[in-house]
């Protein structure tokens, strides 16, 4: 009985172990993932969010985006749009953060790739956005390029894919 | 001294209608139970709640089913069929969150187009029963591939460009709504 204790306490010693080392030195794949949930969280606003906190996320948008990124997208209805480099993002954001009342954003069933130089990544998921106070909402698969850039990952491309072609 | 053997005996008749006169077969009847219940709904039979129109008057928003994951091991998707579609593909033995729910109109190497708010495939007319709202859609006849099918929802009352259909690949299709 007291083997099997001291096993089971070695057992939970060491699964705690690689918790907190999966936590502290997490693998890049969890690091490209977390890096396009903070896009989702960054990307959130709410009515009762000032100009001030708009343009600030705005700004905190941009940041997650490499110099020369690229942002390909495809709005049913409506049409296709390419944004080039961070001053067409920021400016697309902004006006973006000034002409909604509130946005919505969720990224779900997101799976990341490294590549083999560990220094690049893709991450693919399901957007789930809704604008104002509206219960409708539109769903969009998405695909995230990301490069190691300094010890960060940064978003170098994102495009919207046509799940029905 | 009566008191206390009634509290005992109330205690004793708690016990068992909780966990039973045996305790340790309970114990594996609940672990059965959950294990059951855990492979069914992730595996097998995924619960599912319609989010949206696109469906009506067939599935209406924010009705709950389920979508059948083992309908197409034995035999390939059939036209009439209203299946499950995923976007993204989730990680590996996880069900995906976000699903379309649309009904599969054009098979492999068909080709299928509009005219005047009715389905022509390969050039003849596809009978609906299903279809209750009219409309006016015109497209060109799109070819699917060998891997294909072409799929669109119920409510065809919006503009064609709104609705959400086209070729779906076999492997983005999970599974058949089963209600």
């Amino acid at each position: 009985m007291k083997i099997i204790l001291r096993l089971a306490g070695v057992a939970v010693a060491g699964g705690l172990a690689f918790w907190l080392w999966t936590v502290w030195f997490p693998s890049p794949e969890k690091q490209v993932l977390r890096q396009v949930a903070r896009l989702a969280a960054t990307a959130n606003f709410s009515p009762g969010d000032g100009n001030l906190t708009r343009a600030g996320k705005a700004g905190n948008l941009v940041s997650e985006f490499a110099n020369e990124a690229e942002i390909v997208y495809e709005i049913p209805g409506v049409g296709g749009r390419t944004l080039d480099g961070r001053d067409e993002i920021r400016e697309a954001a902004l006006g973006a953060f000034a002409s909604l009342s509130a946005l919505k954003v969720e990224f779900t069933d997101a799976t990341a790739r490294i590549g083999p130089d560990q220094q690049s990544g893709e991450v693919t998921c399901t957007a789930r956005v809704s604008t104002g106070d509206s219960k409708d909402f539109g769903i969009q698969e998405l695909r995230f390029q990301l490069k190691k850039s300094g010890g960060d990952w940064l978003i170098t491309r994102a495009e919207t894919v046509k799940t029905l072609q | 001294m009566q008191d206390t053997t009634r509290s005992a005996g109330a205690t004793r008749w708690l016990k068992i209608i909780l966990i039973g006169r045996r305790p340790k077969a309970t114990f594996w009847r609940i672990l059965a139970l959950i294990s059951v219940t855990v492979v069914t709904f992730k595996f097998a039979l995924l619960p599912i709640r319609v989010d949206g129109i696109s469906m009506e008057p067939t599935y209406h928003n924010r009705q709950v089913n389920c979508v059948n994951r083992l309908a197409y091991l034995r035999c390939e998707p059939q036209r009439g069929d209203v299946v499950a579609i995923r976007f993204a593909r989730p990680e590996r033995f996880s069900a995906p969150s976000q699903m379309l729910m649309k009904r599969i109109i054009g098979l492999p190497g068909e080709r299928v187009g509009f005219h005047a708010g009715h389905v022509y495939i390969n050039g003849e007319l596809l009978v609906e029963p299903y279809l209750k709202y009219s409309c006016d859609w015109e497209h060109e006849p799109i070819q699917c591939g060998p891997d294909q099918y072409y799929v669109v929802g119920d409510n065809r009352s919006m503009p064609f460009e709104y609705h959400m259909q086209g070729r779906a690949g076999r492997d983005h299709i999970i599974g058949k709504v089963l209600l």
